[in-house]
């Protein structure tokens, strides 16, 4: 690595006054994990680098708001998510995704902002949070802002954020709560060794009453360059009983719907048949939840 | 009393780790640790092409950095060394590319600073000019093609069984072995049943955890290198040969390994740093990244064509081989592991008529060489999946072919070499017995299919080879074993330890071992093969019955009666007045051997000891995605007599386990001759989740009687059996036979659905 | 760009230390070069093998993805540690007992992560030993054997 300035604001302003739209070589750094290895690769030589850890107090939070959304700060570690009480209560497909996310010590510094800016397709919580209706939150220059994962995470390694914009929050509204009667899980499936970056993650959500499935969200990750809403699935899903002859046509759906990518996890075709296994055990693990 | 009676049995004792204390408390020294004064970091520019002529190399940018201390070029070095090429087998590596490169990665220049960071950075600056050439990369297109990766080979003399390719041109073949027994070809004619298939094997590397690292440090008349290696008396001699020095202006010096497995045997990076030491007259340290590793050396990959006519009755009467090494642009020993390994590569039977062709093939590849196993578990893979193949098809239970088939004390071997102390069938009986494998075995329902299967393989030794040890005896009872072996994390100074404790008549705990400092350590061939604790194992033991020879004469001559290390201290007080003197012991050891006859490639005597390892697995496949689960692994090895159990135990598991990893996923993926994936993020090792759910492994009690107190090596009998009974359980569990590793989840997918007549379309 | 560019003060083992840094040193390098704790190592450089773990402010982190210039102001434990006075603790004992190492390369990581796990889990089970090391690679492949030695530690009384 080769030294570049590192400013340590302790505010929100500040943070953002030493951020350029202009300067590719001006980024912010939370937990680091990622630009620290895009660093030693030399893939990135940043001129200056501004910490967000002096925000840790203002937006390392993890708090219910007052019209019963849970807020996840945007320098909350994941480890922090991983342990919160309220996260488990809430939307416990959270907590249990994290135990298989990465390793305890990249977890203990990685933030759920930088989970997001990054915009890696084979990240497990972009998903999750899709899933769950997150709304992202966004400071400017000129303001703040709010946008779904699906506006937020635009492309491959690509979102809509503007390089002086930070993310301080993500709000998952009281609607996709347990409370509300939501129901949620997350499998991955790692091809190469068990702790590896995955070939699929499939992220479901649906609220269950009456042995029905109802407003189902199916989103895929890894197996695709962003987290995509694989909507036939959600639709063949949304009002049945998650029977196995419905599963089998949702993965078909879901199969047929989604462009998957090659990569070193996995062929275009083979990530289109875990997808199409892994919706129905998704949906079961869903289920074996209520 | 007789002279060998000893108070307490030291072989055999599970004698914790001499080093346990430093290495829990993070003090242990490594190479890696080393900082000296005023030294110099270097980082290495790389190759971006496979094969081309240098025009021109940039370098001015890097030199315009602040801090750069210099930057050096093959022209450079060629100023210090008018023929800077190295290597054991072959003098065909250049210290830095001259003239042409011949792989992706080969070390172009390097950057030499103060500051690890600026060297690195400068390095990325350089720039070269190619004339580029074609590339040949897989190996049986190799052996023929036109693309020839090197102008004339230059065998080094070493071996004499490459003398002649010396100066043979238009080729790039490195070693071509050949056994010629009986007439396979009338068998194949008359035979009742003929089985023909091709294997594969990918390119694999080590990755051992402390990567390459090695301080060079010049002085007055004489030159120091710190290095992680596995042969400090090889390095010194290469690099005395490269200089033209006398070998003891040379001193090499290494201290715990983090990891080897092969990596680090013969040399590596040492020409390199001592050439920039010389040239900077200043100490050079190069560290190299995990990701540099992969270009350093690796393991061949290998196609494998095998053929055998069986009899009606189940017998094999005749088996070809042909296999073709994947051996990279320089030979490094690749040549000894197609030669070595490719004397068994019938296996483990008793087969009358044999025919083998091995051959190492450069290719415009990162080079291959010696990785625990040394070739043998490409073979075992090839040849026990064709062995269960052929029961599955004759019906008959894959264990009893097996047994039907196996080499039994006495028999010979298709080379000619007699079978001794090999307890092939033993090992069988014992995999067996622990896996119930006459008893009903759950197959599993639905979409989770169980099945198992069992492999078992054979390895002659590397020979001949020589060790030395030196016993010093101190005046109160005390010793230091001075001796090569390098303690890379396989226990072997504990073990050493206690062959000297158990001729002294001492405690292990008495005897300490150095690090190796080829100023003091005697010579030694190296540790590599699982020679070890046969070869050094004797100079040990030879030396330590020269130190007590001396002792008790001592004794003799102070009348004092010898027991222990108290009455060594006594009789040293007595003889000299107070607690002084030394008792030096020496011993060496050549092992036996009978070069192969040239045109029949038999010989009486390969190898001066077998080493046998068999793993029986039980598996479940998830068919809807070809994901497996290893339910349980048993590994069986005859190690002979067990000098440390507990270190025993942990080598068959370690190696079967990194046998495991090099089965299901790792994978050195090259596109164009450009590797993809050099990292731990897209090169997957095993780590604890992937671990079967149950390992279990054993020694026989089993005794080499040509060995030192009936010992032999251990360190990768483990690795045998474990890929062929992978897959010879998945073909068990789902009939699905796959002849290619890795056996990733999508392989064997691919595999299901084309066994359904439906293949994945992509 | 040689030049150390800022000082850091932290805690470093419970001895209050500073170090003059440059802004891309990492916390690894700092330790083992500034204050020769070769305890931590680096390995595969990217966070995936612990060679590298530390212990910042009580958690675990890779020390070779971390900027040194975080650590002004926290507290930095490494392996060299774990023993008190010469007094190796329970779980360095254990690993010595059960073998749980080979070349010992990746064996700091090991002992700093099972110690944070036994913290949290007093009575972790097998497969919360694997779940929770399995950020930690060994190539020897002494996995059976660490899970042995955090077992063993686990079932001994605290005399830490």
């Amino acid at each position: 690595m080769t030294p570049f300035e590192l400013l340590e604001p302790q505010t929100l302003p500040e943070a953002l006054a030493l951020l350029s739209d202009d300067d590719a070589g001006i980024r912010p750094i939370g937990g680091g994990t990622a630009l620290m290895l895009m660093m030693k690769a030399a893939v990135l030589a940043p001129t200056r680098l501004v910490s967000l850890r002096g925000l840790q107090g203002t937006l390392g939070s993890i708090a219910m708001t007052a019209d019963g959304a849970l807020h996840l700060g945007g320098l909350a570690s994941l480890s922090a998510l991983e342990h919160s009480a309220l996260v488990a209560q809430h939307a416990p497909v959270i907590t249990r995704a994290m135990t298989h996310l990465s390793n305890v010590r990249v977890r203990n510094v990685a933030t759920v902002g930088g989970a997001l800016a990054h915009a890696d397709p084979h990240m497990d919580l972009p998903p999750v949070l899709a899933a769950l209706d997150a709304r992202v939150q966004i400071a400017g220059p000129l303001g703040t802002r709010e946008l779904t994962i699906d506006e937020l995470i635009s492309g491959y390694y690509e979102t809509a954020l503007k390089r002086n914009e930070i993310i301080t929050g993500v709000q998952i509204p009281a609607s996709a709560g347990r409370a509300a009667g939501r129901c949620a899980a997350y499998l991955k499936c790692t091809t190469r060794a068990a702790d590896d970056w995955p070939a699929l993650g499939v992220a479901v959500s649906f609220l269950y009453s009456n042995r029905t499935i109802s407003d189902a969200r199916v989103v895929i990750g890894a197996a695709t360059d962003r987290p995509t809403r694989a909507r036939a699935a959600e639709a063949l899903l949304s009002q049945s009983m998650g029977d196995a002859t419905t599963l089998q046509k949702a993965g078909d759906a879901l199969a047929a719907e989604v462009q998957f990518t090659t990569d070193a996890q996995g062929s275009a075709a083979y990530k289109r048949q875990l997808a199409r296994v892994h919706l129905g055990r998704a949906v079961n693990a869903a289920l074996a939840q209520t | 009393m007789d002279a060998k009676v000893i108070k307490e049995e030291q072989i055999g004792r599970s004698v914790p780790r001499m080093e346990g204390a430093a290495k829990v408390t993070g003090r242990a020294e490594y190479i890696h640790n080393i900082r000296l004064p005023g030294v110099l970091h270097g980082k290495m520019f790389r190759s971006r092409i496979a094969h081309g002529r240098i025009v021109s190399i940039d370098t001015s940018a890097a030199r315009a950095v602040a801090g750069v201390h210099s930057v050096v070029t093959g022209e450079d070095i060629q100023r210090l060394i008018a023929e800077p090429y190295y290597g054991p087998a072959f003098h065909d590596q250049p210290v830095l590319a001259l003239h042409k490169v011949r792989y992706v990665g080969e070390p172009v220049a390097v950057v030499l600073a103060t500051d690890p960071h600026v060297a690195e950075y400068a390095a990325g600056l350089i720039t070269a000019q190619y004339e580029e050439l074609p590339a040949v990369f897989n190996e049986v297109e190799a052996a023929t093609s036109p693309i020839h990766v090197h102008d004339e080979l230059k065998p080094a003399i070493t071996f004499p069984d490459l003398k002649h390719l010396k100066g043979k041109r238009g080729t790039n073949i490195a070693l071509d072995y050949k056994l010629r027994r009986g007439d396979v070809e009338a068998q194949f004619a008359s035979a009742a049943h003929v089985f023909e298939h091709e294997f594969h094997t990918q390119h694999i590397m080590h990755t051992p955890f402390e990567p390459f690292v090695a301080l060079a440090e010049p002085m007055d008349d004489s030159i120091t290198i710190h290095t992680s290696t596995q042969m400090p008396a090889y390095v010194r001699l290469e690099i005395a040969r490269l200089l033209g020095w006398p070998e003891n202006k040379v001193k090499v010096r290494t201290a715990w390994l983090g990891g080897g497995f092969g990596a680090k045997v013969y040399v590596k990076i040492e020409p390199m740093v001592v050439a920039l030491a010389l040239l900077a007259r200043r100490p050079v340290k190069m560290s190299l990244t995990m990701e540099e590793q992969f270009y350093v050396i690796g393991k061949h990959a290998t196609t494998f064509r095998i053929k055998s006519a069986v009899t009606a009755d189940g017998r094999i009467s005749a088996r070809k081989c042909e296999v073709f090494w994947n051996g990279g642009a320089y030979a490094d020993i690749g040549p000894r592991v197609s030669q070595k390994s490719g004397f068994t590569s019938t296996g483990p039977y008793r087969i009358e008529h044999a025919q083998i062709d091995s051959a190492e093939i450069y290719t415009n590849l990162p080079p291959a060489g010696a990785f625990r196993g040394f070739g043998i578990p490409q073979l075992v893979w090839a040849y026990e999946s064709h062995t269960d193949i052929i029961a599955r098809a004759l019906n008959i239970d894959p264990l009893e072919f097996r047994r039907r088939n196996i080499l039994r004390e006495g028999d010979e071997h298709p080379t000619g070499t007699a079978m001794r102390d090999a307890e092939f069938e033993e090992v069988l009986v014992r995999i067996s017995a622990r896996m119930g494998w006459d008893q009903p075995f759950d197959r599993g329902t639905g979409t989770k299919r169980r099945g198992r299967g069992i492999a078992i393989g054979v390895k002659a030794s590397i020979a001949p080879t020589t060790s030395f040890a030196l016993v010093n005896v101190s005046a109160d009872g005390s010793a230091v074993l001075f001796c090569n072996t390098i303690d890379m994390g396989q226990g072997s100074n504990t073990s050493m330890a206690q062959l000297v404790a158990q001729v002294l008549g001492t405690s292990s705990e008495r005897v300490r071992v150095t690090q190796a400092d080829t100023d003091v350590t005697p010579f030694d061939m190296g540790t590599l093969g699982s020679r070890s604790m046969f070869h050094m194992g004797h100079a040990v033991r030879l030396a330590a019955e020269h130190a007590r020879e001396q002792l008790e004469a001592l004794c003799a001559e102070t009348g004092i009666e010898y027991q222990d290390e108290h009455s060594i201290a006594q009789a040293f007080r007595k003889k000299f007045g107070m607690q002084a003197g030394n008792i030096f012991g020496v011993g060496h050891y050549t092992s036996r051997y009978q070069p192969a006859d040239h045109d029949t490639g038999m010989s009486k005597e390969i190898t001066p000891f077998w080493m046998i390892g068999g793993t029986g697995i039980e598996l479940e496949v998830d068919t809807e995605t070809g994901h497996v689960t290893i339910l349980r692994m048993v590994n069986v090895v005859d190690a002979g007599r067990a000098v440390n159990p507990r270190v025993v135990d942990t080598q068959i598991s370690g190696a079967a386990l990194m046998q495991m990893g090099a089965t299901l996923s790792e994978e050195m993926v090259f596109n164009e001759g450009e590797l993809t994936n050099p990292s731990l993020a897209f090169y997957k090792i095993p780590g604890m989740r992937d671990m079967p759910v149950a390992i279990e492994n054993e020694a026989l009690e089993a005794e080499t009687r040509s060995g030192p107190f009936g010992a032999k090596g251990v360190g990768e009998s483990g690795t045998f059996g474990v890929s062929p009974a992978i897959a010879n359980a998945i073909d068990d569990a789902i009939g699905v036979r796959l002849y290619s590793l890795p056996l990733t989840p999508e392989a064997i997918y691919r595999g299901i659905c084309a066994a359904r007549g439906e293949p994945l379309v992509d | 760009m040689t030049v150390a560019n800022r000082t850091i003060a932290f805690t470093l083992n419970g001895a209050p230390v500073s170090a003059a840094i440059g802004t891309h040193h990492t916390l690894l390098e700092v330790v083992r070069d500034t204050f020769g704790l070769n305890g931590a190592r680096e390995s595969c450089g990217q966070g995936l093998c612990g060679c590298c773990t530390l212990i910042v402010n009580g958690q675990s982190v890779s020390g070779c993805l971390y900027l040194a210039a975080f650590a002004d102001g926290t507290d930095v434990r490494t392996v060299e540690s774990m023993a008190v006075e010469g007094k190796l603790s329970s779980l360095q004992q254990a690993f010595i007992e059960c073998g749980a190492f080979q070349c010992g390369f990746c064996t700091s990581g090991f002992l700093l992560m099972s110690e944070q796990l036994l913290a949290q889990n007093p009575n972790p089970s097998e497969a919360e030993i694997r779940n929770y090391l399995s950020g930690n690679l060994c190539r020897c492949a002494t996995y059976p054997e660490v899970i042995r030695a955090v077992r063993l530690a686990a079932s001994r009384p605290q005399e830490r």
